[in-house]
Formats: structure tokens, C-alpha cells, sequence
């Protein structure tokens, strides 16, 4: 598989947001801890509602968190 | 190992579907010397207790997982775990489509000529039609299984 080319600020999301655990962001947006490890490792892109539900969850915009980093 | 509840379960079915019908095909090609009649009862014996076995161990093995992990059980499956078994599935069905097509031709092959079966089925087993098509259904479960967990490991 291709090497994804978009990159996350979750894991600094997390810590300013009060150290957030995985765990606690998983079950506020409806996945499993495994899965927003997967997704802050990079091995994983989310559906954009998931994405949706994170900027909501960190109140910022979309593109705060997720970046498109063109080759 | 950090798993999630879904891949447990993988797990579960991969490992208990590999033993239960290891055992019952390896006892079907056993039955190659036992004189047909009675080789034809021990086959369908076989057949019931794997089915039973393997619906019992699935059931008992998968509420225990979800005793001791009750939120996650409850979730289900999210976006991830559904792209596994989506994977996972396309694969299973191919080599299920692939199990039945060759079935069909050996069925045919014998319809237009019977000679074929007393030539070629060399194993002289009862039920082989039976048995080929539960060979090819189990062969694509563990598939199934094998490729979902593979992603899982994977990561992505």
C-alpha cells in the first residue's frame, strides 16, 4: 500500500486538549482506540465524517487537524 | 498484543474453524480404505458433530469475549474493522466461487461420463461431492479470517 500522504496534528491535538486519552477521543467519535491509533500513526485515513467529528470534538477546523501533503 | 474486540474475535473463529474441520477433513481422507456403507455414516457423523462443535465453541469462546469487554461489544464494528472484513470477504468469495465452479465440473464430468468417477476419484470417499463443496466453504472462511487479521497486523 501506498504511503499515505496525509499527515495529522491528533497526538498535539490530544495533548492541548487536556491530555486526552485515545481512548476517551475514540468513544467520542465512535471508533475504537485501535482505530485513532491507526489514524495518528498515519496507517489509516479516516471517512471524512470521523474527521468531521474530531475537528468538532477539538473545536477547530478540519484542516487543523488533517493536512493533504501534495508530492 | 493490543486488539481490538473485532480482530479477538477473528481470532477466535480462524483458530476454531483451523482445529474443528482440520480434524473432521483429516478423518474424511482417513475414511479412504473403510467399505463405503459404512465409511457413508461416519462421513455424515463427522459432518454433524463439526457443525455442532464448531457453532458451540463459537458461541461459548465469543460471550466470553464479550463478558469481559462489554462497551466494545456493544460498539461493534467501526469504519475500520468493516474495510478488513470487506477485504477479507472479497477474497473468501473468490475462492468460494472457485470451490463450487470446480465442483460443478466434476458433477458434470461424471453426468456425461461415468467413467471418470471410478478412475479419478482415487480417494473413493462417500459424499466427495458434499465434502468438496464443504472443503471450498471452509477454505474460504479461513481466508476470509486470515486476510481480515493479516490487515489488522498490518495496521492500515
Amino acid at each position: 500500500m501506498a504511503e499515505s500522504l496525509i499527515i495529522n496534528r491528533i497526538r498535539e491535538k490530544r495533548f492541548f486538549a487536556d491530555e486526552m486519552t485515545q481512548q476517551e477521543l475514540a468513544d467520542r467519535v465512535g471508533v475504537t482506540r485501535q482505530t485513532i491509533m491507526a489514524i495518528e500513526k498515519g496507517k489509516y485515513s479516516p471517512s471524512l465524517e470521523v474527521a468531521f467529528k474530531m475537528a468538532e470534538v477539538f473545536e477547530c477546523h478540519l484542516d487543523d487537524i488533517f493536512q493533504y501533503q501534495a508530492k | 498484543m493490543d486488539m481490538s474486540f473485532k480482530e479477538k474475535s477473528h481470532w477466535i473463529s480462524l483458530v476454531s474453524t483451523i482445529c474443528i474441520f482440520g480434524y473432521y477433513f483429516y478423518n474424511i481422507v482417513m475414511l479412504a480404505g473403510v467399505p463405503v456403507e459404512e465409511a457413508k455414516d461416519i462421513a455424515k457423523d463427522l459432518l454433524i458433530q463439526a457443525i455442532v462443535l464448531s457453532v458451540l465453541v463459537e458461541i461459548i469462546l465469543h460471550t466470553m469475549l464479550a463478558a469481559t469487554n462489554h462497551k466494545a461489544a456493544e460498539m461493534g464494528a467501526d469504519e475500520r474493522d468493516k474495510l478488513f472484513e470487506y477485504r477479507g470477504n472479497q477474497v473468501g468469495y473468490t475462492i468460494l466461487v472457485v470451490g463450487v465452479v470446480i465442483t460443478l465440473g466434476r458433477i458434470i464430468t461424471i453426468e456425461y461420463n461415468p467413467d471418470f468417477a471410478d478412475h479419478y476419484s482415487s480417494l473413493q470417499i462417500p459424499l466427495l461431492t458434499a465434502h468438496l463443496l464443504m472443503f471450498s466453504f471452509i477454505l474460504s472462511e479461513v481466508a476470509r479470517f486470515a486476510v481480515t487479521l493479516f490487515n489488522y497486523r498490518r495496521g492500515y
